[in-house]
């Protein structure tokens, strides 16, 4: 039963995104949006240790459901469901709600199946199949700024693929018997591997890119904002999560890896203190929203680097516990978002004080999810200037948060009689629910009890970052500061300078060919070849006899 | 070694098809003519691959019972077997999507292409099993011939013009070939590989052959800078004779250098030709992947990308150190490769074929409206896309990754960062292509029958289904190696 | 020493072959030179088959085979040319 359970918890979604070629099942496909991830969700309920083997040796495909892949394929199922019911409300009338709902699936079944994998190849394969089907998310809405986005989407989706791929390459070498080996065996030899500080700089490129760590972050302020409401929501909370259960999986936790550890750490800090800074400069709510997960993913990888430094056991979990919480809560915002803007005056009013919420629960507030997730990874951090620096990103949500709810508070429907469906109202107000209880159901999971993140002290130090946060949005309100107009996707106005040298370059090849591709350039060079590989064999032959 | 008919019959089968097909014009559609030949040519197939298998041993068969060196034999080795399955897999799924029955442009240029197919088919079947040099010139120029023959047959211009360009490049890379087999004899007085093996030595004259037909055979492959005449001939045949072009023609003079380099006279890897071969293999991955992505036409586009995969091929060369390439890692993973790009890139071309069929041209940025109306030919499209991007689960991403594997151990970094960056460029040109058709569009569409897309979908699929084949060293490839010389009949 | 002689023509005439396909502008011509190069090619196997032939043997027929053999496939290329060429220059072809 387990075992069908988590097959189920990826193949629904495909057997689904397959039914589309019957156009019978095509109409009724978005409205199936929020079964598909049931029997994950199931899964992650009933099935925690269970594991399956889809394949024996020499393929060796296998499941298997730890805790923090419980954790993590849980809240991703609840959020893929109320996203879903969101999207079948939100999209109802879109001429392209089968193309989406098919984008959706495989996104999902990728996401999902992530949570589950436990050799190489497989997590590979459902690492591909996550970033690429959400290329069609990103692209949906098919506007010159959706169609920019989504090919930055795309170029770093894939770049950030083949440094995963050499990386896995690397490290399935070292493994004995070869073939694809499970991810343990892999990470288990990473240490004493004499490739080891590429195989982590690959790592750390690859799942950073899909995090957003800067400076490969530029992606995500350009490609979560453009896509419809709720898949901006499954993007910023689901799939950028799929770096971080590479980290969970492939950092190699209790090894010695002199000096990586620190270095993840200051990355995920620079990120999250960067991405505020930016983020505070940004006009739209949604744009500002990609930013704080920028900044919440640098916290992420932060935590896995303290981790490392920690040698702490219960790191894979901390970091999955922090991403359930960021998971839940993001998604819920950007659903609020759609929320909000469908809602005028009086009724957006009750929708906005649980926006209000939410966003301070990014940066810690007390009884809620943030002020557990926060609660539980500070161990790791010890007492030193990381503890600081990550006690101060709180701060930093603060302010970023604070501006997000001022922008918000100006997006409410126009017509003031307006009321949110209850398509929207209910998904994202189960999604909220569903933040605060899943992360207070999970807390024992971490090893913190209830009593020591409700004690004073505890509620104290988490209030005084967000009280200096507010204090600095007032200040910086009073010093009326001009914010210096900053585009999307910050560094990635450097980038596109390249573009002309790029076209200049394509264009070069174009005429290189047109000259290959006439008679005598042709001729000659077969030529030319046949001397050159003629001498270079005579040579060769001369240092190396060989022969039969 | 097994002595069997089987590979004569592989060989003769097809010709005995042609024979009927030429007799009977006229008198009955040409495709109820070739098919029992192209059932008979599938079984002939299968009965191969699975004697091989099941003995572990290749099949032989001597010729009028004449032993080398006067004789001739023809041997399906492991790597013989998996290429003549190929060929008959390709060949059965370009019969379907070019089966028309109910389509009333009949004659010659039906009963043409029919009979150029099969006599493609036997040319094919013969460069996979012959066993010395001179019965791979034969192999060749059969091949070329028909392949010429099919790029003219829409008789327009650009065809015909192609076809020439295509002919007379192919015929000096023949006598430049035929001019090293001369030297070769001239040397041993042997033209058989097994037995030349035993006496070749790496002296001037055997290596000034093995240039010669090497570089005659890369001239025949369109390795870059040898390729001017492939993307005219592949984008103006018909897009069945396009896909047989794409997916096999051009493998058999590459399969020939992989004999000679790795049968006749193993150069050591570490030494300075194989990487010339790899790095030319890696300026054509590179160079023509970006120009597919500058084609305006669907079956330029296609073209181009053959020539980037024709480069993969080539990076195998330098990655065979041990003593026994046929079990190095790098072995696998271009053979692997050459059988993956052979199914994904008939399935693409005939797809293209499809897409042209419905649209009336085959312009890339103007797809809008195709997913719509023909869900699986656009499936079948991005699933063959899936296999060259070399992404999971496709056999396409195995040979990606064994190559890799093989760059790594080898430390050969420059590949192993052309082999990703290809990659990268072919996910564009695909989805370049798929993104225009997912576009929003109501296009006039000509109605193409189901079986027709279902052919192009199962061949799709079956490039899929080799991504589910174990990341080792097959043994099957290694079936017949070393090659031993015949004795006697046994 | 004939055969010395014998075997320079033949390299002689694949260098005249290869510089005419590779110079000559016109397909027709490219034939031609294709030809040339494949008479000097033959010519070789000429020289291949006296030598061993003064090696005591009666005659080597396996070089004789393959220069037949390369006649027949050189003549059908030719025809195969001519008949693309024949088409491309057909009046009603012109653009």
């Amino acid at each position: 039963m387990t075992r069908l359970l988590i097959a189920a918890s990826f193949a629904l979604p495909l057997a689904l995104a397959a039914a589309a070629l019957w156009p019978a099942m095509r109409g009724r496909l978005l409205a199936l949006l929020p079964v598909a991830p049931l029997p994950a969700l199931a899964a992650a309920i009933l099935a925690p240790g269970g594991s399956l083997v889809l394949t024996p040796d020499p393929l060796r495909l296998t499941l298997a459901l730890d805790t923090p892949g419980a954790m993590l394929l849980g809240a991703s199922a609840l959020l893929w469901c109320a996203a879903g019911a969101y999207a079948a409300s939100y999209l109802a009338t879109s001429p392209r709600r089968t193309a989406f709902a098919v984008w959706w699936l495989l996104t999902m079944a990728g996401s999902l199946g992530l949570c589950l994998v436990a050799d190489m190849t497989s997590f590979y394969l459902f690492f591909t199949v996550a970033s690429l089907a959400a290329y069609g998310l990103v692209a949906h809405e098919a506007t010159p700024t959706a169609q920019r986005a989504s090919l930055v989407y795309m170029a770093l989706a894939l770049l950030g693929e083949a440094f995963l791929l050499l990386a896995f390459v690397m490290m399935a070498i070292g493994v004995p018997g070869g073939g694809n080996p499970s991810i343990a065996q892999a990470v288990a030899g990473v240490a004493t591997s004499p490739f080891r500080d590429t195989i982590l700089a690959l790592l750390v490129l690859g799942f950073g890119l899909k995090m957003g760590l800067v400076p490969l972050h530029v992606w995500m302020p350009l490609a979560h904002p453009v896509a419809p409401m709720p898949a901006s929501a499954v993007l910023s909370g689901i799939v950028v999560k799929a770096g971080v259960i590479g980290l969970i999986r492939f950092l190699p936790f209790g090894a010695p890896l002199g000096g990586w550890g620190e270095a993840l750490i200051i990355l995920g800090l620079f990120t999250a203190f960067y991405a505020v800074a930016i983020g505070l400069t940004q006009p739209h709510p949604k744009v500002v929203l990609a930013y704080s997960t920028v900044s919440q993913m640098g916290v992420v990888a932060a935590i896995a680097g303290a981790g490392l430094v920690s040698d702490s056991n219960a790191t894979p979990v901390l970091v999955a516990f922090y991403a359930l919480h960021h998971m839940l809560v993001k998604g819920a915002l950007f659903l609020g978002v759609g929320v909000i803007a469908a809602a005028g005056g009086p009724s957006a009013r009750p929708v906005f004080v649980v926006m209000a919420a939410l966003a301070l629960a990014l940066a810690g507030l007390p009884f809620t999810s943030g002020a557990l997730a926060k609660y539980a990874v500070k161990d790791l951090f010890g007492n030193g200037i990381a503890a600081l620096a990550a006690t101060l990103s709180a701060t930093g949500s603060t302010l970023l948060m604070l501006h997000f709810l001022r922008r918000l508070s100006r997006l409410s429907a126009s017509d003031i009689e307006v009321r949110p469906p209850a398509g929207l109202l209910l998904p994202f107000l189960a999604t909220a629910a569903a933040s605060f209880l899943v992360a207070c159901l999970l807390l024992p999971s971490t090893g913190t009890p209830y009593a020591a993140v409700f004690a004073p002290e505890a509620l104290w130090k988490a209030s005084w970052p967000m009280l200096l946060g507010a204090a600095l949005a007032l200040a910086l309100r009073r010093s009326a500061l001009r914010m210096p107009s900053i585009p999307e996707g910050d560094l990635i106005v450097l980038a596109a300078r390249l573009v002309p040298a790029i076209r200049r370059l394509a264009d070069a090849a174009d005429r290189m060919d047109e000259t290959l591709r006439s008679w005598p350039v042709a001729g000659a060079l077969l030529l030319l070849l046949l001397l050159g590989l003629g001498a270079a064999m005579q040579l060769s032959a001369g240092f190396h006899p060989v022969g039969g | 070694m097994t002595v069997s008919l089987l590979p004569v019959w592989a060989v003769l089968a097809p010709v005995i098809g042609l024979c009927a097909l030429l007799l009977l014009e006229g008198r009955l559609r040409p495709e109820w003519v070739a098919a029992p030949f192209i059932a008979i040519g599938l079984y002939l197939s299968i009965s191969i691959a699975y004697e091989v298998i099941s003995h572990e041993a290749s099949l032989v068969y001597a010729l009028g019972g004449w032993l080398p060196p006067l004789g001739l034999t023809l041997r399906a080795d492991g790597v013989g077997a998996v290429l003549l399955a190929l060929t008959a897999l390709v060949m059965v799924g370009v019969s379907i999507c070019a089966w028309a029955p109910a389509d009333g442009a009949g004659g010659r240029g039906r009963s043409g292409f029919w009979a150029l197919l099969l006599a493609l088919w036997s040319a094919l079947n013969l460069a996979f099993i012959a066993q010395d040099l001179f019965n791979f010139f034969v192999a060749l120029e059969m091949l070329s011939f028909s392949a010429v023959a099919l790029v003219a047959l829409d008789g327009s211009r650009d065809a015909l013009t192609a076809a020439l360009r295509y002919l007379l490049f192919a015929l000096a890379g023949s006598v430049l070939y035929l001019l090293g087999v001369g030297m070769i004899y001239g040397r041993y007085a042997v033209l058989d590989l097994a037995g030349l093996r035993e006496i070749a030595q790496a002296d001037p004259v055997t290596l000034a052959a093995l240039a010669l037909m090497t570089v005659g055979l890369m001239a025949k492959a369109a390795l870059f800078p040898l390729h001017l005449w492939l993307p005219p001939a592949h984008a103006s045949a018909p897009a069945p004779a396009s896909a047989v072009l794409s997916a096999l023609v051009v493998k058999a003079p590459f399969l020939i250098i992989l004999r000679l380099w790795v049968d006749l006279l193993p150069l050591s890897a570490a030494t300075a030709p194989p990487q010339i071969l790899a790095g030319l293999g890696s300026v054509a991955i590179l160079l023509f992947s970006i120009l597919a992505l500058r084609q305006q036409r669907l079956k330029l586009m296609i073209a181009y990308s053959t020539l980037a995969q024709i480069g993969y091929l080539f990076l195998m060369f330098p990655l065979m150190p041990g003593p026994a390439p046929w079990l190095d890692i790098g072995w696998t993973g271009g053979i692997l490769q050459l059988v993956s790009h052979g199914i994904a890139k008939a399935a693409m071309f005939l797809a293209a074929g499809l897409i042209y069929e419905a649209l009336g041209h085959d312009r890339v940025s103007e797809l809008a409206g195709l997913a719509r109306r023909q869900p699986m030919t656009l499936v079948a499209f991005a699933i063959a896309g899936l296999s060259l991007m070399g992404l999971p689960p496709s056999g396409g991403f195995i040979a990606k990754l064994l190559l890799l594997t093989a760059a790594v151990e080898a430390g050969a970094w420059w590949i192993a960062i052309v082999v990703l960056a290809g990659g990268i460029l072919a996910a564009f040109y695909v989805f370049r292509a798929l993104g225009s058709a997912l576009a929003e569009g109501t296009p006039a569409v000509a109605p193409v029958a189901l079986y027709r897309q279902g052919a192009v979908l199962a061949l799709a699929l079956c490039a899929l289904a080799l991504g589910f084949v174990p990341l080792r060293p097959f043994a099957l490839l290694a079936i017949g190696r070393p090659l031993e010389a015949m004795e006697a009949l046994p | 020493m004939s055969a010395t002689i014998l075997g320079l023509t033949g390299a002689l005439l694949v260098g005249i072959g290869l510089f005419g396909l590779i110079v000559h502008p016109t397909a027709l011509r490219k034939l031609l030179a294709f030809n040339l190069v494949g008479a000097g090619v033959f010519l070789i196997f000429g020289v291949v088959a006296r030598r061993a032939a003064a090696a005591g043997l009666p005659g080597d027929p396996v070089p004789q085979a393959i220069v037949i053999t390369g006649i027949v496939v050189a003549f059908a290329a030719t025809a195969l040319a001519a008949t693309l060429l024949a088409r491309l220059s057909e009046p009603g072809e012109q653009p």
